[in-house]
């Protein structure tokens, strides 16, 4: 029995690691794409930027201070723009990824495979996070110099262990997303409707306070919520890592919430399309 | 032999209308709208993504309206008030933001046209036929303003609902000519950018950008003022921003005559250019293609 | 009108038509902007010549074969006369207009039935497709809801007319694409492999309405195949293709008499041993073309050798005797009647097909 476990815990580890090499290999043949994630983010936020100096005549908001404790708008929605572009590149790079394999014809290829399928997702989790990470690096770089956005030795830290906080509960919820794309074959839709709902209902671009009750309760559910206020907190109000330790702990049950039901979602509707035939064209 | 005296009835010699005939334009228009038709079948084949589609745009709407509020912590700016003469500014960002939908019609809709067929396999078949492949661009375009006027209109139920909007009722219909104007030089645009996506394998890549900066360019949540001088420069290029000024004179202010002859002027000016580059970049692609060989690929 | 062997009436006419393709790589949009070394240079600029100096006739009401093998350059020729492509050099006459200056004409004057699956919208009806093809043909609007019925009435497609074509099987889908071809009426049809990818059911309808197009209606045909049999069955001419050449023009039963006085000895057999073409030419150095041809023996086609010219029929023996030594199980022996392919090979050395020699009845 030993053997057998050891066996197909290895090939596991292998097949993470052919997804991630793969999708490496990928991101090298196509450097367009990655200047293309690297640079339009700030573009998205840009006018916002200009936005505010139309409506308040000046870089700073009193009214803006009363929600955030800064009055500083701008490191604020760059701050937004850099950790949405994780929402992004989740669910559309793992979440899609089933209805690409099926477009591709390979998903009843990929569902006959004797592998742990959620194995699959999370090479192919890791290979977008590491992708991610490299642009949010660049983009923190730009922020910090351009955008005066502020960083000290000891915030960079706990700034890693949240974002990678953020990336588990985004992979949970990419993960439901797959789990779905097995059955719905309009799973794009679905996709850009959660895409939306992190938009809306997360501070991405303004303070959560400013939205109705109902809002702020759904907002609360999605982990990005709370790397959002971690990481102002450190970077904007410049305060310790004490002084968030309930965002981060919010932020882990969120986590464990969302890869529990990811998994356990996948695992159902694999099931289920075994039984009951995958969708098959597109 | 095998096939000596196959006989056959004459072949017809009338084949079909063609050249700069009223005959010709008539069938041309009509494969503009039989386009357009088409897209609505298969679009509805995907009932959900419509309604998805439709919605978008407010989604991508409201933030800039939450945002504009949390900063000034009401409705009305004294800074916009002096920048543009008018200070409610969700009145303002809704009527600016009604022209992203357009933008996309001209980098998206049109853009990705042919690209589109060209992903179905549909695009030599359509090609062999007779009728301009600009006709099928323009029938691409059509059901898309379609879309975004069904988009718009929602838009505006939303917020007028949630906000209430103050616009003069009497000021849509010449507003409405002002889009016009602005899309004519937008599909202008629209062409060249289905030229860029036919050449360029990362053609997506263009349009989003494009998109972006266009989104940048024109005064659509702020008055262009505020934009680094360059890029004041550059976005007269652009019709989004005449066409907002002129749209917003009526739809907000009272207008002036004299800025409203700036931008018919501007405007006019831009419809031909557009045209002409447009149309011009767009058969220069179709030969360029023909010659590669590279007009079913994708 | 009666179709006219020696008239001079052509329909489809080219003129010096040639085209090549650069084989290039795919570097992505800044591609340009990185440097190889020499030979990834002159890699970068290799050339395939599709077409050199195709000069063919088609006339009027005739129905012509245009037989290759894959990569020969059927594809794109045909191409290049529906104006898909512009050639690099000469031009074609296609109904009395220019393919290079009078391409809204040509097209009006042409149907095209091009190989491959995706042609027409899936996600539309037969009848939805017809309908949108027709106006692009710019067909008067009254005219093409009766002429949409009509042919979906030829094709046995009306009473699933209303279905969309995600639904149909791959031979419905062809017939509608057929029926999309003959909209417009067009005097002149370019088909490009019509029967690829079809079961000998359907293949066969699709060439009895091929030849019923022909023969009935009078349309000139150029019919582009890999299928030999097709070919043979159906055309008035034939053109043998290779390497973008045209080798040969002339009716099958000519084509055939140009190897009938060689000898010609065909050995069906299973299990052929790997080298056989080498060694057997080593036992019959007279023998002037020795040539495999590979059957998939797993599902009950079996190969074939064929010997061609020189002393074949002598060497019968000797042959058989081989085969046999090397446990070769040799099911029959032809010797007589050419077919195409011997035409094929002689002319140009090559094999017209790999193994399926069976496809298309
Ligand atoms: N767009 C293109 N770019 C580069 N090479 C091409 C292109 N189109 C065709 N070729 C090459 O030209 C040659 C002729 O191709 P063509 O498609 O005309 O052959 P074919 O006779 O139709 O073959 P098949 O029976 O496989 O359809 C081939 O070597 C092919 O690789
Ligand atoms: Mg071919």
């Amino acid at each position: 029995m030993g053997s057998s476990e050891t066996y197909s815990f290895k090939a596991n580890l292998f097949i993470i690691w052919s997804e991630v090499v793969k999708n490496i290999k990928f991101m090298m043949a196509y450097p367009v794409i990655f200047v293309f994630w690297t640079i339009f983010p700030f573009f998205w936020f840009l006018p916002f930027i200009f936005q505010c100096q139309a409506f308040v005549g000046g870089l700073h908001s009193a009214n803006f201070e009363q929600f955030t404790g800064t009055s500083d708008y701008i490191p604020f929605i760059v701050i937004g723009a850099i950790l949405n572009g994780y929402v992004l590149t989740s669910l559309y790079g793992v979440g899609e990824s089933m209805r690409r394999e099926a477009y591709r014809g390979t998903l009843d290829y990929l569902l006959s495979s004797p592998s742990n399928k959620a194995f699959i997702l999370i090479g192919k989790a890791l290979s977008e996070s590491i992708k991610s990470t490299m642009y949010a690096a660049i983009q923190f770089v730009v922020g910090i110099l351009v955008f005066g956005i502020y960083v000290t030795i000891e915030i960079i830290m706990p700034i890693v262990l949240i974002i990678f906080l953020l990336i588990l509960g985004l992979y949970g919820i990419a993960l439901m997303l797959a789990a779905v794309s097995l059955q719905f074959k309009q799973a794009h839709d679905l996709a850009h409707t959660l895409e939306y709902v992190f938009y809306v209902f997360t501070p991405v671009r303004y303070p959560l306070q400013s939205l109705p009750f109902w809002a702020q309760v759904l907002g609360s559910f999605l982990p990005l919520t709370y790397a959002l206020i971690a990481v102002r907190s450190l970077m904007l109000l410049k305060q310790n890592v004490l002084a968030v330790y309930q965002e981060i702990f919010l932020l882990l049950v969120v986590d464990v919430v969302a890869i529990f039901l990811g998994f356990y979602l996948f695992d159902w509707m694999e099931k289920k399309t075994k039984s009951s035939g995958s969708i098959s064209h597109y | 032999m095998k096939r000596k005296g196959k006989e056959f009835r004459e072949p017809k010699k009338f084949l079909c209308p063609y050249g700069f005939t009223l005959a010709n334009l008539k069938a041309e228009m009509r494969a503009i709208w039989e386009n357009n038709v088409k897209e609505w079948k298969i679009e509805f084949t995907y009932p959900l993504s419509f309604i998805r589609q439709s919605v978008e745009p407010l989604i991508f709407l409201l933030p800039f309206i939450v945002y504009g509020l949390v900063l000034i912590g009401g409705r009305y700016s004294d800074s916009l008030m002096s920048l543009v003469g008018t200070g409610d500014i969700v009145t303002y960002i809704f009527t600016g933001y009604i022209i992203m939908g357009f933008i996309g019609t001209s980098v998206w809709a049109m853009g990705f046209g042919i690209r589109k067929e060209q992903w179905y396999g549909t695009f030599e078949s359509i090609y062999v036929t007779p009728t301009s492949r600009i006709s099928l661009v323009l029938g691409m375009a059509l059901h898309s303003v379609v879309h975004q006027g069904i988009s718009v209109f929602f838009e505006f139920l939303v917020i007028y609902a949630i906000f209430g909007l103050a616009l003069r009722i009497e000021g849509i219909l010449p507003a409405l000519g002002i889009l016009a104007l602005m899309m004519l030089a937008l599909c202008g645009f629209g062409l060249f950018v289905s030229s860029l996506a036919l050449v360029l394998k990362e053609g997506w890549i263009i349009s989003e950008g494009l998109y972006s900066v266009l989104m940048i360019l024109s005064p659509v949540a702020y008055p262009l003022t505020v934009l680094p001088s360059i890029a004041q420069q550059m976005s007269k290029v652009f019709p989004t921003a005449p066409a907002l000024i002129g749209m917003r004179s009526f739809l907000i202010e009272n207008y002036t005559p004299e800025v409203m002859g700036n931008v018919f002027l501007h405007l006019l000016a831009l419809d031909l250019a557009w045209i002409i580059f447009g149309v011009m970049i767009f058969y220069a692609t179709d030969v360029y293609i023909r010659k590669r060989g590279t007009l079913g690929k994708y | 009108m009666v179709y006219d062997e020696r008239s001079d009436d052509y329909s489809i006419k080219t003129i010096n038509l040639a085209k090549s393709f650069r084989k290039k790589r795919h570097k992505g949009v800044f591609g340009f902007l990185k440097r190889g070394n020499e030979k990834e240079k002159s890699e970068t600029t290799d050339v395939t010549v599709a077409l050199d100096n195709v000069n063919l006739g088609v006339r009027t009401g005739e129905l012509f074969g245009l037989l290759g093998p894959n990569g020969a350059g059927k594809t794109t020729l045909v191409k290049c006369l529906s104006t898909i492509l512009i050639p690099d050099d000469g031009t074609a006459i296609i109904n009395g207009f220019d393919i290079r200056r009078q391409t809204t004409l040509v097209r009006a004057s042409l149907g095209m039935v091009i190989g491959g699956e995706r042609t027409l919208y899936w996600k539309l009806t037969a009848r939805d497709n017809l309908m949108y093809f027709a106006s692009l043909y710019k067909m008067p609007r009254k005219r093409i809801k009766e002429r949409v019925d009509e042919l979906l009435g030829t094709m046995n497609l009306l009473d699933r007319a209303d279905e969309r074509l995600e639904d149909y099987s791959t031979g419905m889908r062809q017939k509608v694409a057929i029926a999309r071809a003959l909209l417009h009426d067009p005097p002149v049809l370019l088909l490009d492999e019509p029967t690829l990818g079809l079961d000998p059911t359907f293949s066969r309808q699709i060439r009895n309405q091929i030849r019923e197009l022909s023969r009935k209606e009078g349309k000139t045909v150029l019919l582009a195949t890999h299928y030999m049999k097709e070919a043979d069955e159906l055309c008035d001419r034939i053109a043998i293709i290779n390497e973008g050449k045209i080798v040969a023009v002339d009716t099958s039963d000519q084509l055939k008499a140009m190897v009938k006085e060689t000898e010609l000895v065909e050995v069906i057999c299973y299990n052929p041993p790997q080298n056989v073409e080498e060694y057997l030419k080593a036992l019959c150095p007279d023998v002037e073309i020795i040539t495999l041809i590979r059957g998939e023996e797993a599902k009950g086609t079996p190969s074939r050798i064929k010997l061609i010219g020189g002393n074949a029929e002598k060497r019968i023996s000797t042959v058989i005797d081989a085969l046999r030594k090397k446990n070769t199980q040799i099911t029959s022996l032809n010797i007589s009647m050419p077919t195409l392919e011997d035409v094929f090979i002689k002319l140009t050395g090559a094999k017209l097909t790999e193994g399926s020699m069976g496809a298309g009845q």
